[in-house]
């Protein structure tokens, strides 16, 4: 499985590699929007783990690229600014899920294995056996 | 304009004094002149009365001088020799000192024997002398009023007759007659019978000629009106008729003569001459009205053969009538217009002040509040302008107050907000950290190789993140401006939801937890979550406020705003009996992350956030606190009606 991390504060990123390569994920980390969408139009990703808050094109618009040219990849986003607001217009916009920053590990986990399982069953009918 | 109290008052005024005088108007112009009239006759018929005694004391006096000089010795001696020459100087002195016309003595056969006069010793027939031949008939002493003929005047003395001789003048109201002159004359006469030891010798006769005399009348002007003027007129008027002719008179004709030859009214003639009866009324005399009293006049016979009149100018009582009304239409005038002056002056010092007022209030319109409203009155308006003034100072009061409590709740909201975006701003940048300290924390406790301690401080260590945590989270509601989500409540449901979520620390602690919830409360449009966890933040802090054996009362009630003037609402009471806050942090109590809580216990941002909440729902929270004896909490929260009526009707 492979997990692109976008987040400008390297503590996150840190942390996400830390728990999500424990958890044996393949883990690519990018600081900035604009290196996440270079990294998505050469490689595959299962997932998206994305900040929202983030200098120059911030989550909401790194969030619109991806669903316009990649609209199957997963997204969940993750704020340390977690306002209703905010996760109502982050949901609106299509991502999956919404984690509030701080987390656990296991919160973490949590809901990346929920998403995951999501899409490999909305996938596994039309495409076969995936993964 | 004209409905101004200045107007009205005057009006009013003009009113009264209108009504006053006018009717001082009709009393002293009709009543007061009708009692003057009737005064007027009631003197005039007292004037008549005296004319009548000075005209019967004239006759009386005549008497009198005949009976003294028919018994003096010398007329008896000579009339017994017939020495007429000795009679006639002595009829002459008699007649001269009594001013008699004629006087004469008759011999016992009717024949005069002689007179005063031009022709004392008349010769052959001499003319009928009436009052002589009825004492000659009679034989006893006669006075009186007597019809004298022309030819019997010519004989006493041509001049008599010439005086008799009267030429007719015509008036307005005289019956109109053929003859133009009259010629007979009337007379007051007497005549005594002479007697001599019991034999009749003859007669003495004498007497005045009424005809053109002026001394009756003129005396009884003189005494009895005194000669009152009246415009160069005499006022009082008196005369002597000879039938209805005037022939002694002091009624002045147009000329300025007297009006001897006029004759008098036929109405007032046919009334007194023909009838008898004394006259008393007004009645035009010559050219004049008069107030009039008329007698007929009875001769030596029993005829009536004239009239004695007295009157007085009605111009007089016109006159006073005329003065009371003039002098009664200027007082009139005089009350009116001093009613206007009153008026303009009452109603000026009474409209002063209230104009005052009136632009005291239009500048407190313009937000001037300390408007000049001029000296205090002493009247009613003084109160208006005492409370006028009381009213400016408890507006001043409540804008102060009002402005204070704006600044202080200014300065809250200031303070929430900057500190809510502090705090946001904080929060964000903490929370990335904390997801470090997290990760590696767990992590390392993953691991099964670590020793027991290391495992045991690793957990401290995520424990503590977990309350920083916490407190972060607890900032974070604290700087989110939520949206409310509102919907009608029963408030007192909702206090009963809240008040069983901490029954049971109550019970634990040993706190009695009571709530009175208030009648007829209206429905409240409210977040029920975010109201719900204010209330609970209340309760739990006096909860924790209060020792075991304590209480807690929550209660309801319908409520006006102390803040909010005429704004209905409800307001809700949390009173412990506590130990109670200081004044110091009474101050600070709403302020984010103040607390008086041990470290851990809070995060002092409850009260903080339940202000935001309460104030975000229009509303407001106050405390009441004594060190020692306990607090009270009180949300008010606004009702809004017609929403609420709406909601009512609907779900009707």
């Amino acid at each position: 499985m492979k997990l692109l991390v976008v987040d400008d504060d390297a503590i996150v990123i840190k942390s996400c590699r830390r728990i999500l390569e424990a958890e044996g994920f393949e883990v690519t980390t990018v600081p900035s929007a604009d290196e996440a969408l270079e990294k998505v139009k050469y490689y595959e990703f299962d997932l998206l783990l994305m900040d929202v808050k983030m200098p120059k094109h911030d989550g909401i618009f790194l969030m619109r690229e991806i669903k316009k040219n990649w609209p199957d990849i997963p997204i969940i986003v993750m704020s340390g600014y977690p306002t209703p607001e905010t996760i109502a217009d982050v949901l609106k916009l299509g991502a999956t899920q919404f984690i509030p920053k701080p987390f656990r590990p296991d919160e973490l986990i949590k809901v990346v294995r929920q998403v995951l399982q999501k899409t490999l069953k909305k996938d596994s009918f039309p495409t076969g056996a995936g993964g | 304009m004209f409905y101004s109290t200045r107007s009205k008052l005057i009006l009013s005024f003009l009113g009264i004094s209108f009504l006053v005088c006018g009717v001082a108007l009709l009393v002293g112009g009709q009543l007061l002149y009708k009692t003057v009239l009737n005064e007027a006759y009631t003197r005039i018929s007292l004037d008549l009365n005296a004319a009548r005694e000075i005209y019967l004391s004239r006759i009386k006096g005549i008497k009198i001088a005949l009976n003294i000089t028919s018994v003096g010795p010398i007329f008896k001696t000579a009339l017994e020799k017939h020495d007429v020459q000795t009679l006639v100087n002595r009829l002459n002195v008699v007649a001269q000192q009594t001013e008699l016309d004629f006087m004469g003595v008759v011999s016992k056969d009717g024949k005069t024997l002689c007179r005063i006069g031009p022709n004392s010793f008349p010769k052959g027939n001499t003319p009928e002398n009436p009052i002589a031949n009825l004492v000659i008939q009679k034989q006893v002493a006669v006075s009186g009023t007597v019809i004298l003929s022309n030819a019997f005047l010519f004989a006493e003395n041509p001049e008599l007759a010439e005086r008799a001789r009267i030429k007719l003048l015509p008036t307005k109201m005289a019956t109109p007659r053929p003859e133009i002159e009259e010629l007979s004359g009337m007379a007051l006469a007497a005549a005594v019978p002479i007697f001599d030891a019991g034999t009749f010798h003859g007669v003495l006769y004498g007497g005045v000629l009424l005809n053109r005399s002026q001394e009756i009348v003129d005396r009884v002007r003189d005494t009895v009106f005194q000669h009152e003027i009246y415009k160069g007129q005499s006022i009082g008027t008196a005369t002597i008729f000879f039938k209805d002719i005037r022939i002694s008179t002091n009624v002045l004709a147009p000329d300025g003569s007297r009006a001897i030859g006029t004759v008098g009214s036929e109405e007032v003639t046919k009334y007194v001459l023909t009838d008898g009866k004394k006259w008393t009324d007004r009645a035009f005399v010559v050219n004049d009205w008069y107030i009039t009293a008329y007698e007929p006049i009875e001769d030596i016979f029993g005829q009536r053969v004239g009239m004695l009149y007295t009157g007085v100018l009605e111009a007089k009582y016109a006159d006073v009538r005329w003065k009371a009304l003039s002098l009664f239409i200027l007082i009139t005038v005089a009350g009116m217009v001093f009613a206007i002056g009153l008026g303009y002056i009452i109603a000026n010092k009474m409209s002063r002040p209230v104009q005052q007022l009136i632009e005291a209030s239009h500048q407190v319109s313009q937000g001037n509040l300390s408007p000049e409203i001029g000296p205090i009155s002493k009247s009613e308006i003084g109160v208006l302008q005492k409370t006028f003034k009381e009213m400016l100072t408890s507006i001043q009061e409540r804008d102060e107050r009002l402005k204070k409590e704006s600044e202080i709740k200014l300065l809250q909201s200031e303070k929430q907000a900057s500190i809510g975006k502090l705090a946001g701003g904080v929060a964000h940048e903490i929370n990335n950290p904390l997801t470090g300290i997290f990760t590696f924390t767990h992590m390392l406790l993953r691991r099964n190789d670590i020793p027991e301690e290391v495992r045991s401080d690793l957990e401290t260590i995520a424990q503590e993140t977990e309350r920083v945590r916490k407190i972060v989270k607890g900032l974070l509601d604290f700087s989110r401006q939520t949206e409310l989500d509102r919907e009608p409540t029963d408030v007192n449901r909702l206090v009963r939801q809240t008040m069983t979520l901490v029954e049971n620390q109550a019970l634990i602690k040993g706190v009695n937890l009571t709530f009175e919830s208030g009648d007829g409360l209206p429905l409240v449009t409210l977040d029920r979550n975010q109201m719900q966890s204010v209330l609970l933040n209340i309760i739990i802090n006096a909860l924790d406020a209060t020792d075991p054996g304590g209480s807690i009362t929550v209660s309801t009630n319908v409520g006006i705003s102390t803040s909010h003037p005429g704004q209905n609402g409800v307001e809700i009471l949390c009173t412990d009996t506590g130990c109670g806050i200081s004044p110091e942090n009474l101050n600070k109590l709403f302020d984010p992350f103040f607390t008086t809580k041990e470290v851990g216990q809070g995060t002092g941002l409850g009260l903080s956030v339940s202000y935001g909440i309460v104030e975000r729902h229009g509303g407001t929270i106050w405390v009441q606190s004594k060190v020692g004896k306990g607090s009270t909490f009180k949300v008010w929260l606004p009702t809004e009606e017609k929403r609420t009526e709406n909601e009512i009707i609907s779900r009707g």
